[in-house]
């Protein structure tokens, strides 16, 4: 589904340069449920943007779905985009659209038609328990119920994964339990699940229980991956030697 | 593209020009004026050439002939005021035919048939008429060049004053029309882009949830060109009904001028279409354009 092969993303300001990823490969199947985590910092955002094609890697390649991301001409860009579903962290819903149309518009963006658009909207948004809120604006909703209007509008166009980024950061944190459980139910139909987040707690307190995977991300590079115990030791071992380095500087 | 995404792009394009009440009224208003400005030099224009035309027409210049002319000579006079460039008709007249003319005119009064029949006064000549009034003058002066004629007659003053009319506001209705051309593009293209402002995180969302730019585009190129096309039906009507008028009062009201001139005005009927087709194309491209060049830096996401 997803893949980073050596991935380094480095950012170039005037006289600096911010090294965000280095030398990253991540292998993602379908039908995964993941957790990226990380602090602040550590190479979450530019994680994002690399699969949302809003930024292309320095050095390495992203495939998805075997397309390698950073060979796709500029046009082909919308037609990736609508493989995945992304639920963003301040869910991006159109002030002045009803909840309805929110969800609708994402999927005559993909050129759905509308009697197909008529049936799936209210699926869509009864599958997230808002079928009775569509004509409601998004003023008018919880943070949480508007987060889970994003998920339906995420869901609504038939990606093959979802990303969600932070969910549980613009919400009470006693609805952050249920829209994990929105997510699992999500992924029991086949669907990827990557959900990218800084709350160590929430993801210590599921992973286990759901058998999920866990890649946690520091100073830009894989730092442990549940599926593949291995690479920690690496990136033990990448750090002592940086530590060295640095010190040698020092000096 | 489907039909039903057609359909709702156009239907947004509208939604759109209904949201931004006051900036559409503002941009439809100046485009509107524009077009009524161009639509009134563009009358102004067809009505002075009408009437240079009209003069051309009328112009007469007269050659006369010297008496006595040898065969040769009256043959080689005959050929070289015939291919004087930009005489469109040429009539002769002969001292028989002068004379004829004016007896009928006097025949009530003498029989000046009678009275020169051996001893005709008057000169034979050629009634040269232009292809254009602007070129009135230069006939006149290859008329004086040509051996055998004696005097010519034209109309120079009053044709070179409308030729230079005619030019005058032919370029003053080009620069008119290269003006206001600017200033509708400026426009468009000036309420485009605070739509587009207005709606940039709107398309930030629509970018990343997989939509293609001229998914985009197209509804804010209907919002322009329907502000254009409406602009165009509202100056039409204004312009056309305004020139009406215009054209009944000048037709009710005649003055020795009016009557020099022709008498009427070009008719709405041979006019009308120019304005409705020229204001259509007008408001169409312009605002095509005004579209396409304010929203493209807000597609690169």
């Amino acid at each position: 589904m997803i893949d980073f092969e050596h991935v380094t993303k480095i950012y170039e300001t005037q006289n600096d340069e911010n090294v965000a990823l280095e030398d990253v490969n991540i292998h993602i199947d379908e039908g995964e449920f993941v957790f990226i985590l990380g602090h602040s910092g550590a190479g979450k955002s530019t994680f994002l943007k690399l699969i949302q094609m809003e930024e292309k890697p320095t050095e390495g390649r992203i495939l998805l779905n075997g397309q390698d991301l950073t060979r796709i001409k500029r046009r082909k860009v919308p037609y990736l985009r609508r493989q995945m579903g992304v639920v963003f962290q301040d869910f991006r819903l159109i002030p002045t659209m009803t909840v309805y149309e929110n969800v609708a518009f994402a999927m005559r963006v993909t050129n759905i038609n509308n009697k197909t658009i008529k049936n799936r909207v209210p699926y869509a948004l009864s599958l997230v328990g808002l079928e009775d809120k569509m004509d409601r604006l998004p003023e008018e909703l919880s943070g949480g119920e508007q987060q889970r209007v994003a998920v339906a509008r995420a869901l609504a166009h038939g990606p093959k994964m979802i990303i969600a980024d932070e969910p549980t950061g613009n919400i009470d944190p006693e609805l952050s339990m249920d829209i994990m459980q929105l997510f699992e139910a999500i992924n029991k139909v086949h669907i990827t699940v990557v959900v990218v987040t800084h709350e160590h707690e929430l993801v210590n307190q599921l992973a286990p229980k759901n058998n999920n995977r866990v890649i946690t991300l520091e100073h830009g590079h894989v730092a442990s991956d549940t599926a593949h115990p291995e690479v920690a030791q690496e990136y033990e071992e990448w750090l002592a030697g940086r530590t060295e380095d640095l010190a040698y500087t020092e000096e | 593209m489907r039909f039903s995404s057609f359909t709702y792009l156009v239907g947004q394009g509208l939604h759109n020009l209904r949201a931004n009440k006051m900036m559409t009224f503002a941009s439809m208003g100046v485009l509107t004026v524009c077009m009524v400005l161009v639509g009134a030099a563009f009358m102004f224009g067809a009505n002075v050439s009408a009437m240079v035309d009209y003069i051309g027409e009328q112009n007469q210049t007269v050659a006369f002939m010297d008496k006595g002319l040898s065969e040769e000579d009256f043959s080689a006079a005959d050929a070289a005021i015939r291919s004087i460039p930009h005489v469109a008709a040429v009539e002769y007249i002969s001292e028989d035919e002068m004379l004829a003319q004016y007896s009928e005119k006097l025949s009530g009064y003498t029989n000046l048939q009678e009275m020169f029949q051996n001893d005709n006064p008057l000169h034979a000549n050629y009634v040269v008429r232009a292809d254009d009034a602007a070129n009135i003058g230069s006939i006149a002066a290859a008329l004086e060049q040509v051996p055998g004629v004696i005097r010519v007659n034209s109309v120079t003053d009053v044709s070179d004053l409308f030729v230079s009319l005619r030019r005058a506001v032919n370029y003053i209705c080009y620069g008119l029309v290269a003006v206001l051309a600017l200033v509708s593009v400026v426009v468009i293209s000036n309420t485009i882009k605070i739509t587009v402002f207005n709606r940039r995180k709107e398309i930030g969302i629509m970018k990343l949830v997989g939509a293609t730019n001229s998914f985009i585009r197209f509804p804010f190129f209907v919002e322009g060109v329907t502000s254009g096309l409406v602009s165009a039906a509202v100056a039409s009507g204004v312009v056309c009904g305004a020139y009406y008028a215009l054209c009944r009062w000048y037709a009710q009201n005649p003055s020795s001028l009016s009557m020099l001139l022709g008498g009427t005005l070009v008719p709405l009927e041979n006019l009308w279409y120019y304005i409705v087709i020229g204001f259509a194309l007008f408001g169409f491209v312009l605002c095509g354009i005004g579209t396409a060049t304010s929203i493209r830096k807000h597609l690169k996401v």
